[in-house]
Order: C-alpha cells, then structure tokens, then sequence
C-alpha cells in the first residue's frame, strides 16, 4: 500500500530523516515509536508532502508520489491528523467536518451548489462526529471548545476525507486516561481495510493496536516487528523503552 | 462563514429602497451621490468577498475597476464596438485581472500579499498613465451609456441612470451571495481560517485564491462599467492606489466579513464626504477619525458591531430561557 525507499531529510546539516524505508501492507496498524526529536512528525511531513525529501522515494499503490504536492497527495486518499492542533479556528465543529467531508468529496469548486447542504457530506458530517464523540457539539465554535474536544476534532478532519491511508501524530498526546480508553475504541471501530500509521507515546495503546511497529532514532530505523517483538527487544529497551516499560 | 440573515436583508432592501427614494424625490445632485454611492458600494462588496470572506486584502481593487473602464472605453471608443459587448469585454478583463493577481500572489500572505496587490494596481495605473495612445493623464472621453430606449428607459435621464446603478448594485449583492453560499464559498472561508490545512485536506488554495480574486475582480469590472458611464469619462485616477485605499476603509467602517456591511460603509462615507466638507475641506481627517473609532471599538464595523450585539443578546436571552426551564 505505502512504500518508503531510501528517505532522508536534511535541515542545513542536521539529518533528520536518515535512509528510513519500510513498507505498510493495505489494513495495517502500524506504530511508530521513537524518543522526542527522533524525527517522527518530519517523516509524516515527508509523507504526506509538506515538506521534500533530500532523497529517497514515497511509493503509494506502487506508484511515486514525491512529485506530488500536499493536496495531490491528500486527493490520492493520505489523510493526515496533526501533533498539535491545526483546526479552522474561527468556524463551528460542523462547519471544520463539513469543509473536510468537501474537499474530499471534490464538492470544494461548487459555484452554484452549496456543499454543506450536500447530503453525503452532511451524512459525512454526523457519522464523523458520532465517531469522535462529537455529535453533541456541533454548532460549537472551535475556538471557544475543550483541547480534548478539539483533540478529537483534530482527529475527526481527518477522518472525514475518508482516507485510505490514515496518518496521525500522537492523537492522545495531552488527553486523560479516559479520552485515550475513548481513542482506543475509536481505533477499533476503523474500517479493516483502511491503512493506519500512528505515532503513539502511550505504550498499551501501541503494542495493542499495532500490528507491527517501527521504531524510530536520530532520524534512523532501529526495528521493526511486531509487538512482541518489540517489547523484547533489546535495543529497543535501551533507547527507547527502558522507562516505558516500567511505567507499563 | 458566509450566512444571509433576515436583518441582512431588511437593511439591504432598506438601503436600496431609500436610495431609490432619495433619488426620486431629491435633486440632480442627489443623484449624483446615489450614483456615487452604488459604485463605491459595488466595489466594497468586491472587495469584501476577496478581503472578508478569503482573507485577501487587496490593495489594487481600483486598479481592476480601472482595467474594466479603460477596456470598456477601447472597446467601444478606439474599435467603436457596440455598448453592451464593450462592458462585457470590460468586466471580463477585470476578472482576468482579478485572476492573473490571485495566480501570481498565490503563495504569498499578509502584509506581502497587500504590497503585491499595491504594485500590481500601481503597475496598471503607470502603464496606463504613460500611454499616449490612452490619452495619458489627459484620460478618455467620448464614451456612451445603454441605450435602453427599448425598454422605455432613458439612461442620459439622471434619475434614470441612478435607480440604474442601484439595480446593479443589487445585482452585484444577489452575485456575491449566491456563490459565498456555495461549495466555492465555503472554500473561501476555510482558506482564510486555515490554508494549510484546507490544503491538507486535498484543496489547491492556489486556483481558489485565484478564483476568488477572478470572481471578486468580476465584481469591481461592473463598477467599472458604471464609472465609465456616470461621468462618460475616464482618467488614470481612477486606478490610483488611493482609490484601493477608500474601498477598504468603506470595507472596514461598515463591517469586514459581512456582505451589507460594506453598503453600509459606502453610504456613510460618502455622506460624511459631502456634508463635512460642506463645513471644512479636511473631511479626509473626520473620516479617518471615524476610521480609527471603528477600529478601536473592536474592528467589526459599524454593521459588523450591531450584529454582534444582536447575537449576544440573542445568545443571552437563549441562556436566560434554558436557566428558566431549568428551574
Ligand atoms: N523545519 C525544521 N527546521 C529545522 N529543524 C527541524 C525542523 N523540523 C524539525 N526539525 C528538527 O528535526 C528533529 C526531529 O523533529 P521531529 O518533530 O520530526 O521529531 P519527533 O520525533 O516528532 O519528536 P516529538 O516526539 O517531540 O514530536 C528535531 O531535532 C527538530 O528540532
Ligand atoms: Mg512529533
């Protein structure tokens, strides 16, 4: 489904993304662990095209997609929810599902039409919000929401496309115990066949959800396997997990 | 986010009705300020979709009028070309203007978007300015009005051509809302909340902003036109980068990001115009004193202001009614 070749990014002389490749098959739960500053959030930048690669291929469905620009990519179904919060600030929850559901929908052009009164973008609207628990909160001004609640909606633009590859950068990260239980079963309740990769800093939710995990160091891939795998291996628990585990 | 509410349109029919009466029953120099009025409001309008509702604050939206008045002026003087096909030329080298400026500052913002609109505008007005072929700073004359004689309508009539301008202006209004209810609307409105992550979600804000200027370009063409055909000539002053300055100081006094606003703005400023400087000839500063009051009491504008307080309140007494049920 999504490849990745020989990437590497450089910022003047720092490399940060350093000959990452790997592959993520269609349905995949893949997790991507690394300690801060491992270069996780430039490699979904890399994917999904806002920043260039220095060198390197991004394959999807077998074909390039670096020449692609971000919105080329997100039309070829990569959808990507963000670290921290990149909403339309100054519009309602409904109005930010909306915008999403119609852009994805190709009903962003309309002259005559008006897509919020679309019924497949509306019906996009309600089942998206049921999914991130946002149903009761539509008509709410995104500025004046909860941060869990624009957490989910982070989440929810991303979803509303209906991607085929998901890509999201630590949804959990600033949520209590029960949200991330909520995100949980929002990760269950994904369609089978759409493709997920997910940076994860909570480690029952990784080792759960993933069906493999790659982990990530000074821009390098150190491992990758499956849960167990990962759980018993030891340079992994030297990097990144000696703390994590105990916590666990 | 664009929404037509019905206080919108009872003071959006309420300007046009009054100025209709105004013009009826006042004198011909009533109705030279109606005319004025309907194409300033026009043009803030225009600039009101590209400004308040893409987030584009142009500062070239005389220069685009301009193009559509000189075109219209070419068209029917220079090639002797029939009225009607000569505006519509017009108004179509505006949008083409309009278009070609969105394209080329498509991947600029802020403060440099305004700088490259305000030397876009000023490039068209220099070229035009030092054309002998154009007249120079001479401008143009020689120009006609429809002939709408077959309708029974006489346009040279004063009155005529001011309920005239006032159609148009509703027109333009009709226009304007139409397409910021639309898919391409709403598009609009993402674009200036979040471009990045419109464009995340797979929408080239590139060819939008474009549209949005090409459309908004449109706009200010049939401004144009009734420029051109108000005073039957144009000059290069018209494209003056001040002209761009004065719709968006009508845009701001009545209320960015609100669609009547804007007409709102333009009656008030052109009334201010003629009655102060019936009293001193610095109306400019009275104006701009206004200006910096508006800004200064929240920057929503005169209009933009009272619909705040009419939600709040609205907001409030929702709240009050919920506690009441409640207890
Ligand atoms: N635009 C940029 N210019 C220069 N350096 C950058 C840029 N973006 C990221 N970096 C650097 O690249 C490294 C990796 O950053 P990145 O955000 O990818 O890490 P991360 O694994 O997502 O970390 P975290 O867990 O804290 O989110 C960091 O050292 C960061 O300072
Ligand atoms: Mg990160």
């Amino acid at each position: 489904m999504l490849e990745v070749k020989n990437l590497s990014k450089a910022f003047g002389g720092i490399r940060v993304t350093r000959d990452v490749s790997f592959k993520v098959e269609p349905g995949e739960r893949r997790v991507i662990l690394g300690p801060n500053g491992a270069g996780k959030t430039t490699l979904f930048n890399l994917l999904v095209g806002a920043l260039k690669p220095s060198g390197g291929d991004i394959l999807l469905d077998n074909e390039s997609i670096v020449g692609l620009s971000v919105s080329q990519r997100a039309r070829r179904g990569l959808s990507r929810s963000y670290q921290k919060n990149n909403l339309f600030e100054d519009l309602t929850v409904r109005e930010n599902l909306a915008l999403a559901a119609a852009s994805a929908q190709g009903k962003f052009a309309w002259m005559s039409r008006d897509s919020f009164r679309d019924k497949s973008v509306l019906e996009t609207v309600e089942e998206v919000a049921e999914h991130v628990a946002l149903a009761d909160h539509l008509d709410m001004q995104v500025r004046s929401a909860s941060y869990g609640s624009r957490r989910q909606l982070e989440v929810g633009l991303a979803l509303a496309t209906k991607p085929r590859v998901l890509l999201m950068d630590e949804p959990t990260s600033g949520v209590g115990p029960s949200m991330i239980d909520g995100f949980h079963r929002l990760l269950q309740g994904l369609p089978k066949e759409l493709t997920v990769l997910i940076i994860e800093h909570d480690m029952d939710l990784a080792f759960d959800v993933a069906d493999r995990i790659t982990v990530l160091n000074f821009g390098e891939v150190v491992f990758e396997g499956t849960s167990g795998e990962t759980r018993g291996n030891p340079i992994v628990r030297e990097i990144y997990l000696g703390e994590g585990l105990e916590d666990a | 986010m664009f929404f037509q509410s019905h206080a919108r349109t009872a003071v959006l029919l309420f300007v046009l009705i009054g100025l209709v009466l105004y013009a009826a029953t006042g004198s011909y120099f009533a109705r030279e300020i109606v005319v004025e009025i309907a194409i300033l409001a026009i043009l803030a309008i225009s600039l009101d979709v590209a400004a308040g509702y893409g987030g584009m604050v142009s500062l070239c939206h005389g220069a685009i009028m301009g193009m559509s008045a000189y075109t219209y002026a070419i068209l029917s003087v220079k090639f002797g070309l029939p009225t009607l096909p000569s505006a519509v030329g017009g108004i179509a080298a505006a949008a083409v203007f309009g278009t070609a400026v969105g394209w080329i500052t498509g991947r600029t913002a802020g403060i440099f978007f305004i700088m490259a609109t305000l030397a876009f505008g000023q490039m068209a007005y220099t070229l035009i300015f030092k054309s002998r072929w154009l007249g120079g700073d001479d401008g143009m004359g020689g120009l006609d009005r429809f002939d709408l004689s077959w309708l029974g309508i006489n346009l040279g009539d004063s009155l005529s051509f001011a309920v005239y301008t006032v159609v148009c202006l509703g027109l333009v209004y009709l226009a304007a809302a139409w397409v910021l209810r639309s898919g391409f609307g709403r598009t609009l409105s993402g674009l200036h909340s979040n471009e990045d992550r419109l464009q995340a979600l797979g929408v080239n804000t590139v060819i939008h902003r474009a549209r949005a200027l090409g459309f908004s370009g449109l706009l200010a063409g049939v401004a144009g036109i009734l420029a051109a055909q108000h005073t039957l000539y144009i000059s290069p002053e018209l494209l003056f980068w001040t002209v761009s300055g004065e719709i968006l100081i009508v845009v701001i006094l009545g209320g960015l990001g609100t669609l009547v606003g804007p007409i709102v703005g333009a009656v008030l400023f052109v009334m201010l115009k003629h009655e102060v400087s019936e009293y001193t000839n610095h109306w400019h500063m009275v104006v701009g004193l206004v200006l910096i009051a508006a800004v200064l009491a929240g920057g929503r504008g005169i209009f933009g202001q009272i619909e705040y307080w009419a939600a709040d309140r609205r907001r409030a007494g929702k709240e009050q009614s919920a506690e009441a049920g409640d207890a």
